[in-house]
């Protein structure tokens, strides 16, 4: 028996989710429950002068309204416990929150939250990064003592030189915006404390002993007590990595003692969780006549918004790919996130990949341009191959496969391509090829893990087998994968083996679903401990278990004098080709086929993988051309999916996946990491193929009608 | 997202709803529920009585004679299904097969659609490009509204608080080339613009043309300066270059802009789509 491996087998939550068994989070909340209703601050930033909760507590069926005070130790944050969880004393934006009302029933909830009342003073709104940034702007966060969530820099030869002696220099300023994850299901859960004194938080997210650990410290519980379980997850996209309302419902129950539940609404999501971070980029790239890129020089500024989340990390991974899949002698990549009143800014696949690159691919054109050489050959020349030197001064992690793709991606592009005109004189049509990317797992020495424990049970042989590993399935389908690793390992069928993966009291730490780290590692981890199970069942041991912690090679933060250091332990690589059509008139771009070519070392569900490549082109594509979160003063101006757009099946182009199959060294079978790599190369392809296709380019995103044809109406007054 | 609280009568005469409107100040007529049901969910409205009108069967269905009479309760998709519509004129076909989808236009009706006034609806652009009439049924009577002075600003009418629209007359526009040409909103399917023009031609010239616009504006609004450039000409690129810079140069002060649309892009794209028009007028 084998064959487990690149097989799509039935994902086993398919049919529960279709039918509606399976339930999600909003789907917990049953009669009797208390009902949890936020006071969101709706004003950027303020001063709490008082709260008044005495109307609200009037109001019939309200059984609490909890404040800032009822909350043990009021910060929280993966990174920096800088948010409140409950506004005592400021509020720095829109999707504070500052009361919470628990009530009989939901419209008791919604009606008191409306009858707490805050008095606030309005303080100054800083609303862009760069204001933030001035000497004179008005502290954020007053106790840390600057706007500045976080800067880095890397630096590598002599960029003054080397830009000294170039033969041809191109400049360019690159800006992005906010983007909302948008998953299908809004936030919700529930909350209760078992006979064991134990808090048990039913909800979802992207990793169960993070959320564990963020609620033990607010509550000042041990972990012990506190127990995180998943529900099915409707999306995820890094927009579950902070913690929203699970917090919420947590304090609530251990507070009131009672089962609470709260089920947000769109609006309430659209302001609850962060987005991806605007970026402004200045870029300047040097070449020799011979096409070698020989500097890249890129200042950046993000808008972290009013809380860190992430940013920290974030921004080190925009610096690291300044200078995108290429190899180059002299770097200066410098970043820094402000705080700002806007919504904060955190996780989005991608995680700071697509901002850099939007601006690296776009460069390395037009030095191509400036050239006169071909743009592909310009990215073969430059491109990361086997050995190659990191920005950060160390050799790239092993299994290379940068170059092997784009050749694909090339060839690709050239059978299925370019080969019908437009069919209107106001329409053009060009082709974009990028590449991209990611590092894959945690980076710059945050610690990194997965463990699995496995345990065979049966006789002569294995009648069933049970993996825990404690893997967020956000519905990109690792537990399916996971189990298919098991399988191929244990030779077991897939039927015999059972998954334990969303309960932190049951599955050990397998580290988040995020940074296209999960196949990699919890693939590993699981790999291993099923051999080392399999192992002792060969020694008779019954059942036989074994646990394995699997910690790839370590990364290190940077050197502070030379930033020379490990930044990743693995990457993955893409290349994408885009054809598009401009509508010279409207400013409209239609993508009208895209290629995504991904190494993903061994496939071990085909229909997976297309998955993940065809949702994430298409949230690429409406990051590329339509997804427009604006904010405006500190208040958010599309609030809703009417004035915040979303592709539908008008914009999606016919997509062609691409799996390769170069083995990365770590991964289980060598499997890699590939699923926010969509996301890397495509706006710059759209971008690039814009500019082929009417020779103008495009710096913004969205780029979208309205900028297509001010750019067109700019080249043509020029 | 729910409503308030509300009181729900049937009407099951016309004279029964006027007496329900008349003797409750705070009502609101409720027809396909497709404009005020979203208002009441997101308490844009908080009426405290609605008044169902959806049974007055005498207020559906299309008549052309000399005219067409298009009952206030016809909906969208019986207007864009209808083959005197079709013949009298092609513009309002046109229009109200590109309404929202097909669950808007299955319930969604014309006299409630032009009642509530919706600056980025479609009808409302047709009916002036038109010439129409509105309908009007009030405790003393009936009367009648040249549409021109129907639509007074955004989300308002000359229908009075105990008033019916009945009925939308449209002239017989059969001698005449129309067409509505529109930049559909992705996501709500509202006119970001629509253009809607009526040309008479005289052999190769145009006799004379109306040309309206809808959805860049708090109302819908002719375009003097438009039709005074396509008048007399063969509708040639020059006319038709002339005609979209006179409509852009009229709309300029007044015209809406949003994040998907800003001022200069709508404004920009009343040019294209009144180009757009004109060109599908003549090869209809
Ligand atoms: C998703 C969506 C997309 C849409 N897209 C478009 C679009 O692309 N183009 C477009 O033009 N429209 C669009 N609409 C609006 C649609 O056309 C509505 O159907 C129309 O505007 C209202 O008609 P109704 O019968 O539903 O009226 P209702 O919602 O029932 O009533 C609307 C208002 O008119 C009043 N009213 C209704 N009937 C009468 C009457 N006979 N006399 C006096 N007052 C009356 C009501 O009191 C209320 O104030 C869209 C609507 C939705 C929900």
């Amino acid at each position: 028996m084998t064959g487990f491996l690149n097989t799509s087998v039935t994902r086993p939550d398919a049919a529960g989710k279709v039918t509606g068994q399976r339930a999600y989070p909003g789907d917990l909340v049953r009669p009797g429950m208390l009902h949890l209703k936020v006071v969101f601050a709706e004003r950027p930033h303020a001063r709490i002068r008082a709260i008044d909760t005495a109307a609200a507590m009037a109001h019939p069926g309200v059984v609490a309204v909890l404040t800032a005070e009822d909350v043990p130790s009021n910060g929280f944050g993966l990174i920096v416990p800088d948010q409140p969880v409950l506004c005592g004393e400021v509020v720095r934006c829109v999707g504070d929150r500052v009361a919470l009302v628990a009530a009989e029933t939901p419209d008791a909830a919604e009606a008191a939250a409306r009858l707490v009342v805050i008095d606030y003073e309005d303080l100054p709104v800083i609303s862009d990064p760069h204001a933030a940034l001035q000497t004179d702007a008005p502290l954020l966060h007053l106790g840390w003592g600057t706007n500045i969530i976080s800067e880095f820099a890397i630096r590598k030869g002599d960029t003054a030189r080397a830009f000294a002696e170039a033969d041809v220099i191109v400049e360019d300023e690159f800006s992005t915006t906010w983007q909302e994850h948008a998953f299908l299901q809004p936030e919700a859960g529930i909350a209760y404390v078992d006979e064991h004194e134990r808090v048990i938080i039913e909800t979802a997210g992207q990793w169960l002993h993070e959320d564990r650990r963020q609620i033990a410290t607010m509550l000042q519980l041990p972990e012990e007590r506190i127990v995180v379980r998943y529900a099915a997850v409707g999306g995820a996209f890094g927009g579950r990595e902070d913690l929203s309302l699970q917090h919420l419902l947590a304090l609530a129950a251990w507070k009131l003692r009672r089962t609470v539940a709260m089920n947000w609404s769109r609006e309430e999501s659209m302001i609850g969780h962060p987005k991806r971070h605007p970026v402004t980029i200045r870029s300047r790239w040097a070449a020799r006549r011979d096409g070698t890129i020989t500097a890249v020089e890129a200042h950046a500024v993000a808008d972290g918004g009013a809380y860190a989340s992430t940013s920290q990390e974030v921004i080190k991974v925009i610096a690291l790919f300044a200078s995108g899949t290429y190899e180059v002698p002299n770097i200066t990549s410098t970043i820094v996130a402000a705080y700002t009143n806007n919504l904060p800014t955190g996780a989005f696949r991608g995680f700071g990949a697509p901002q850099a690159q939007f601006a690296a691919e776009i460069m390395i054109t037009k030095l191509a341009h400036a050239l006169g050489i071909d743009p592909l050959d310009m990215r073969r020349r430059n491109i990361y191959r086997e050995g190659g030197t990191e920005p950060t001064q160390v050799t790239l992690p092993p299994g290379v496969s940068a170059l092997p793709v784009l050749e694909r991606c090339i060839a690709e592009a050239h059978t299925r391509m370019g080969h019908e005109p437009p069919a209107a004189p106001y329409l053009r049509r060009g082709i974009g090829i990028a590449a991209g990317i990611k590092n894959l797992g945690y980076s710059f020495g945050y610690p990194e893990q997965a463990t699995a424990a496995v345990e065979l049970y049966g006789d002569a042989s294995i009648n069933r087998a049970v993996v825990r590993v404690g893997a967020a399935e956000v519905g990109q389908g690792t537990h399916t994968a996971l189990r298919q690793i098991a399988a191929e390992v244990l030779q077991v069928p897939f039927e015999r083996i059972e998954m334990i993966c969303d309960d932190s009291s049951a599955a050990p730490n397998a580290g988040s679903a995020s940074a296209s780290r999960l196949t990699l590692i919890a693939g590993r981890a699981v790999h291993d401990a099923a051999r080392a199970a399999l192992q002792q069942w060969h020694e008779e041991e019954r059942p036989a278990c074994a646990t394995v912690q699997y910690r790839p090679p370590a990364t290190t933060p940077l050197d502070p004098v030379t930033t020379a250091g490990r930044p990743n332990y693995a990457y993955g690589y893409a290349s994408q080709a885009v054809e598009v059509e401009v509508h010279l008139l409207t400013g409209q771009v239609q993508v009208l086929r895209a290629i995504s070519v991904h190494d993903v070392g061994r496939v071990i569900n085909p229909q997976q993988v297309t998955g993940q490549i065809e949702g994430g082109v298409v949230q690429a594509l409406g990051y590329a051309l339509l997804e427009q979160f604006q904010m405006r003063d500190g208040y958010v101006t599309t609030p809703h999916f009417s004035s915040y757009l979303l592709p539908t099946t008008m914009d999606v182009p016919e997509i062609i996946p691409i799996a390769l199959e170069h083995a990365e060294p770590l991964g289980p079978f060598g499997a890699r990491g590939f699923a926010e790599l969509p996301l890397v190369p495509f706006a710059p392809a759209v971008a690039i193929a814009v500019y082929n296709a009417i020779g103008v380019w495009l710096t913004r995103l969205p780029m979208t009608p309205e900028r297509v044809l001010e750019a067109i109406k700019k080249q043509h007054t020029a | 997202m729910r409503p308030g609280k509300f009181a729900y009568h049937r009407a099951e005469t016309i004279d029964a709803a006027l007496e329900l409107l008349t003797n409750n100040e705070d009502a609101k007529v409720l027809a396909g529920g497709h404009s005020l049901i979203p208002a009441l969910n997101l308490r844009l409205a908080q009426p405290e009585m609605l008044i169902d009108i959806g049974r007055l069967e005498n207020l559906r269905g299309i008549q052309a004679n000399g005219s067409l009479m298009i009952g206030a309760l016809t909906t969208h998709a019986q207007i864009e299904t209808s083959a005197a519509v079709q013949q009298y004129c092609r513009a309002l076909s046109a229009a109200v097969s590109k309404v929202g989808d097909p669950m808007v236009r299955n319930r969604g009706t014309i006299g409630g659609n032009i009642a509530h006034a919706d600056p980025a609806s479609d009808p409302p652009t047709v009916l002036l490009a038109c010439d129409s009439i509105i309908h009007l049924q009030g405790p003393d009577g009936t009367r009648t509204v040249p549409v021109q002075d129907f639509f007074l600003d955004l989300f308002t009418t000359d229908v009075q608080p105990n008033e019916l629209v009945t009925g939308i007359e449209v002239p017989n526009m059969s001698d005449h080339k129309t067409a509505y040409a529109k930049l559909t909103h992705p996501a709500s399917h509202y006119a970001v613009v629509g253009v809607c023009v009526a040309v008479k031609m005289d052999g190769d010239t145009c006799d004379h043309a109306h040309v309206a616009i809808g959805g860049a504006l708090p109302k819908a609004m002719r375009s003097p300066g438009a039709e005074a450039a396509l008048a007399g000409t063969t509708l040639d690129d020059a006319a038709l270059n002339a005609a979209a810079e006179a409509l852009m140069d009229e709309i300029r002060a007044e015209v809406m802009g949003d994040v998907y649309a800003p001022e200069a892009y709508r404004t920009a794209m009343a040019g294209v789509y009144l180009k757009r028009a004109i060109r599908q007028a003549l090869a209809s």
